[in-house]
């Protein structure tokens, strides 16, 4: 009987802590506020795309004048679909203005929840579909054109590298990965055509170890110039410390991991798209727009890292190629 | 002054229990029992199941703490809070569910939970040698070396035995220690327990089985209901009066089994093949015929195939080879139902998994197998007055104990769902009748009025099958015995001429002509 | 095909493959003991991330790795005693108290990862060592002796834990209480304490599973960074039949398919990278189809244990 009790208390205890823990981070604000929800994937310190959007949401509260104009709520880690799902309802159906899905996997639970509340917006990305096709009017959708800033890097490691082979890894051969390391290797050929180009996927957004052998199966294979997409390249980064090979960076400035071996990283600001999409909602349209993030609008920025240096021809060739990019001469 | 053993442990003189209460959730299991043993005298502790003689020497083993009373040893106090308690004061007890560990060798069980000579470190070899000079010193012979799920029962309990011995064993209490044995081998381990008690031990035997312990006993003390109903010095005490004393009403022994005639055969069995759990034949070509006013016994030690083979006669396990034919029609492989149809009966061995559903009523238990038929449905629904009136009395015929006809069976005794699921199987008076260890657990009353009705149903013209590892019963109940070992059929004798000798030479694997 | 099978490729699998597998190794050692005496552990994911950040932080704060691993150690003994108290003592459904016990590690080591540092950073782990005359062998002495001391430490693991297990009085009792509790109880063995021990080593050496990836491995931490690893060890228990050396196989097998299916996209053989990055699980499954019926294990694994019970 006592023990009986006793392990239902624990079981309780145990059960009152998963829900603290899974539970959105929101408080109650008066309704004059605006109120934005941002449901993703990883965490918002992954150094690569939740972090992006993230800090682009504190950035805007911070322009809009802090938390009393607007609230950002948040769920991370949401790797499970069904889950993420559940979560973008409850925020709907708390009234918040504006819920992002940031992630290209939550679009089919996106299409099913949006039209049950058509007073607020959502957005989803990355993907250009906002669903009008379907009927539904309250969808934004951004994407980055990950290739554009993919092309630029090529361009550098290309120049820089000394072995003439580099490596490449990604989560999945899908989506904004796809896209940043196709784009990359379209920069490398481009400059040097008879370079060595590998792409390993490892099948996990968040596997760091398995990408920490990627890279250091790359380095084996002769490359000294490595990047990567998804938040696992943590792992790789440090790989290319201890082996004195170099990394390119993208989503995220990701120098602060290793200044001695990241050279430049590609970052998305998301500021002037979240910007607009509020703009948008105050003004009473909830969705229908798709939005890109490109160096054109400023939503892609080339970040250097300042310990190292990169010879100034090789910095007139990134420009030169951000040039082309923007008047449409390079279609990376 | 101290006496010693060969070993060089002290000799434990005197064993002494003293008003031993214990009781369980709505159950007293112990009622102020006095029991004592005393070095070089075997004490048997008689007593039908739920008597209380397992817990009373759990109490002794310091598996349970008495409620109320004293364990004295020499004359002391002794508390004891946990099994080693008692094995640091000499005390050993071989239990009736081995406690051996199978993944494991003979040696390692021995030396579990014993201090190494080589500190942390294992020694097995010097284990080893210590096993071999005990096996030498009272005839249990082993093999130190091989793992235990490789052996047979009898030889598991050979090295129960040691193992309390190793320990420095003065008085050691055995739990039912024949009931997996041939009775060759429940002669050798009689020939040990007399070895052991002139060497200085003490033994407590717990049986439920008359004539052993009248065998090998000095003293018996009976159990009833959690009482001491007597303690008798062996000289001076009949079967029949242990037997009254341990139900507490006069008990029949001795059935009267008049000669019948025999009629056609009902139950054909032939070349039988069947799979047990392990995907090996475990019945292996086995052919019977058992006649109308006929009952069979089959006799055997557990486990070889007897209880596939009464699986597969009712239609529970599939039949790889060979046929089996009821009353002129081939039933192999038919449903339990397609049996029932043409007049046979089971009586499984697991009465609570296969014979009887827990959670259901008397009544709804009752017509488990007949609720579609007349007279307890009517137009497919059920007819619960007729249910009522015809349950009820099965339940007053069949002397069924219990408080209502709407009592879980969960609620009743082993004897009483016995009885109930007998009362079910014998109102629809069968042709054939497979009955798979019908008493086993059973008290004696209820055993003895069980056998009654078996033998009325020979009187009445049914061919049973009475498949028993109680030896006892299967000689008073047979017109022939048939011996199954390793799943054959090893030779069939008349119930005349079947000595308990030979039956067990029979169970041994020997056959006799 | 054939640019697969040149030296530097085996080279690199052989070096790869050995780092892969070390925090497999210590997690599923630990699970190894944990369940050979009955208790099967299902939180050693969160463990090991408990492991891994404690590991991180101290080492961090500390500059000393050696104070990093000592952290782990504690804190997964302590995972341990709570995995033991409610699983033992309070004989919860073990299975259930497992997963809880996952959920609570990778929640615990998000919520503490956030408050004490908020980002991602990488300090200086365990460096390693190379061992002379043997590092010196041609061909495999690099990829085999020129490691950090933790993944020597994994593989020396294998033979002393095979060694506590069958030839030490505690090693029995830890094989009799996962098989016949009773038995052991009738024999004077602490059947609790027993469970205890194994649970909290387990706990122990799930921690430094989780130190090895970050002070160790790759010197960082990343909320979820074990990524399911804790269960994959569980699966290697299983797979290596309860004994250490067939824990290992299972390890090394699982990890060089891996390093294995990096270099075939590295050598851009043509094949979809989806089927690459199946191999190591197909292949596991192939093994465990094949080799599962050698192996009996512990009879009363995830019976809590109760005296009077029949």
């Amino acid at each position: 009987m006592n023990s009986k009790f006793s392990r239902i208390v624990v079981l309780i205890v145990l059960a009152a802590m998963l829900v603290a823990g899974c539970a959105p981070q929101a408080t109650e604000v008066p309704s004059t506020v605006f109120k934005v929800a941002i449901v993703m994937p990883s965490s918002i310190t992954d150094m690569a795309f939740s972090q992006s959007m993230y800090e682009g949401l504190k950035k805007v509260q911070a322009e809009m004048g802090g938390e009393s104009a607007m609230e950002i709520a948040y769920s991370e880690n949401m790797f499970k679909v069904p889950d993420a799902a559940a979560a973008i309802r409850d925020y709907a159906s708390k009234g918040y203005n504006l819920v992002i899905a940031h992630g290209s996997q939550y679009g089919t639970s996106l299409q099913q929840i949006a039209p049950d509340f058509p007073k607020t917006a959502f957005a989803w990305g990355t993907s250009l579909d906002t669903f009008q096709a379907e009927g539904i009017n309250n969808v934004f959708a951004y994407q980055a054109e990950a290739q554009e800033g993919g092309y630029v890097l090529g361009v550098v490691a290309a120049m820089m590298s000394k072995s003439n082979i580099i490596g490449e890894t990604g989560p999945v051969d899908a989506g904004d990965a796809k896209l940043y390391i196709e784009g990359f290797q379209k920069g490398v050929l481009a400059t040097k055509p008879d370079a060595q180009v590998s792409v390993t996927y490892t099948g996990s957004f968040s596997d760091v170890s398995l990408m920490a052998t990627a890279a250091e199966t790359h380095i084996a294979a002769g490359a000294d110039m490595l990047t990567g997409s998804s938040q696992s390249v943590v792992g790789a980064i440090g790989i290319c410390k201890d082996k004195g090979a170099f990394w390119f960076g993208t989503q995220w400035d990701q120098t602060s991991l290793a200044p001695e071996a990241v050279i430049a990283s590609q970052v998305y600001d998301w500021t002037g798209i979240i910007k607009d999409m509020i703009a948008s909602v105050k003004a009473g349209v909830m969705g229908g727009k798709g939005y890109t993030l490109t160096f054109k609008n400023g939503g892609l920025v080339i970040a250097y890292n300042p310990a190292i240096t990169v010879p100034a021809e090789v910095k007139a060739a990134a420009d030169a190629a951000i040039a082309a990019i923007n008047d449409g001469a390079i279609a990376p | 002054m101290t006496r010693y053993l060969s070993s060089g442990r002290p000799i434990l003189e005197e064993m002494r229990m003293q008003g031993i209460v214990k009781r369980f959730p709505g159950v007293l299991a112990n009622d102020h029992v006095d029991f004592d043993v005393r070095t070089g005298e075997v004490h048997a502790l008689l007593g039908e199941n739920g008597a209380g003689k397992s817990t009373l020497m759990r109490q002794l083993y310091g598996m349970y703490k008495p409620d109320e009373g004293k364990i004295l040893i020499d004359g002391k106090e002794m508390h004891f809070n946990s099994p080693q308690d008692a094995i640091n004061a000499g005390i050993g007890m071989i239990h009736q569910h081995f406690m051996l560990v199978p993944g494991l060798t003979v040696v390692e069980n021995i030396a579990l939970g014993l201090k190494s000579s080589r500190g942390p470190v294992l020694d097995l070899d010097r284990v080893e040698k210590r096993v071999l000079e005990l096996g030498e010193q009272y005839g249990l012979k082993v093999d130190p070396r091989a793992y235990v799920w490789q052996l047979a029962v009898g030889e598991q309990q050979r090295i129960e035995i040691i193992k309390a011995l190793y320990r420095g064993a003065s008085l050691l209490v055995l739990d039912e220690p024949t009931a997996v044995l041939t009775p060759q081998e429940v002669d050798d381990l009689f020939v040990t327990f007399k070895r052991m008690a002139s060497e200085g031990h003490a033994l407590i035997f717990i049986s439920h089985k008359l004539n052993e312990v009248l065998a090998i006993s000095n003293r018996i003390t009976v159990l009833r209901d959690g009482k001491n109903a007597g303690t008798r010095p062996n000289e001076n005490v009949t079967r029949v009066e242990l037997a009254q004393m341990m139900v507490g009403r006069p008990v029949i022994l001795q059935y009267n089994r008049p000669p019948v005639e025999a009629g056609p055969v009902r139950l054909r069995i032939q070349d039988l093949h069947v799979r047990g759990d392990r995907g090996k034949d475990a019945v292996d070509g086995v052919s019977l015929e058992i006649c109308g006013g006929e009952i069979l016994g089959l006799a055997g030690v557990s486990g070889n195939g007897q209880r596939e083979l009464a699986e597969a006669l009712a239609g529970m396990r599939p039949v790889r080879q060979g046929r089996i034919i009821l009353n002129d029609k081939e039933v192999t492989n038919g449903s339990p139902l397609q049996h029932i149809n043409v007049g046979q009966s089971y009586i499984p061995e697991e009465r609570m998994k296969e014979g009887a559903i827990r959670e259901f009523s008397v009544a709804d238990n009752m017509i488990l197998a007949d609720h579609g038929k007349k007279p307890y449905s009517r137009h497919t629904f059920l007819d619960f007055k007729a249910i009522r009136e015809q349950v009820g009395k099965i339940v007053s015929d069949f002397n069924v104990k219990t408080p209502s006809l709407d009592t879980p069976v969960k609620n009743l005794s082993g004897g009483n769902i016995q009885k109930l699921i007998l009362g079910r199987e014998l109102s629809r008076c069968p042709s054939v009748l497979i009955a798979s260890q019908p008493t086993r657990g059973v008290d004696i009353g209820a055993s003895e009025y069980i056998h009654q009705r078996l033998l009325e149903q020979r009187l009445c013209g049914t061919a049973t099958l009475l498949i028993s590892e109680d030896l006892d019963e299967i000689r008073a109940l047979s017109d022939r015995i048939a011996v199954m070992y390793e799943g054959r059929i090893i030779g069939i004798v008349d119930s005349k001429d079947a000595t308990p000798d030979r039956l067990g030479l029979m169970m041994a694997g020997v056959e006799t002509a | 095909m054939a640019e697969l099978f040149t030296l530097p490729v085996l080279v690199g699998i052989l070096y790869s493959g050995i780092r892969l597998a070390t925090p497999y190794l210590f997690a599923a050692i630990g699970e190894t003991f944990a369940q050979r005496s009955g208790v099967l552990n299902l939180g050693v994911e969160g463990i090991m991330l408990m492991g891994a950040f404690s590991g991180f932080y101290v080492g961090m704060k500390t500059g000393s790795p050696w104070l990093g691993l000592l952290a782990a150690a504690v804190v997964g003994i302590l995972m341990g005693l709570l995995m033991s108290f409610i699983s033992i003592t309070m004989q919860a459904e073990q299975g259930i108290s497992g997963i809880g016990l996952h959920l609570f590690g990778l929640g615990l080591s998000s919520l503490l990862f956030k408050t004490t540092m908020g980002g991602v950073e990488s300090i200086e782990g365990f460096k390693a060592v190379r061992i002379p005359l043997l590092a010196d062998i041609p061909y495999v002495g690099e990829s085999l002796f020129n490691h950090n001391l933790l993944v020597y430490a994994a593989f020396l693991l294998v033979p002393l834990s095979t060694w506590v297990l069958n030839k030490t009085t505690l090693g029995l009792k830890i094989r009799a209480v996962g098989q016949n509790p009773q038995a052991a109880d009738t024999l004077g063995v602490n059947v609790t304490r027993v469970r205890y021990f194994c649970v909290c080593l387990g706990g122990m050496l799930a921690g430094i599973a989780g130190a090895s990836l970050s002070i160790a491995l790759i010197n960082l931490f990343q909320e979820n960074m074990t990524n399911g690893m804790g269960f994959i060890a569980v699966a290697l228990v299983y797979f290596g039949g309860w004994r250490p050396l067939g824990v290992m196989g299972g390890a090394l097998l699982f990890s060089f398919v891996n390093a294995f299916q990096l270099w075939i996209q590295v050598k851009g053989i043509n094949i979809p990278s989806d089927f690459a990055i199946m191999m190591p699980y197909v292949l596991t499954i192939l093994a465990l189809a094949f080799a599962t019926k050698r192996a009996q294990g512990p009879a009363a694994l995830s019976k809590p244990y109760e005296r009077g019970e029949n």
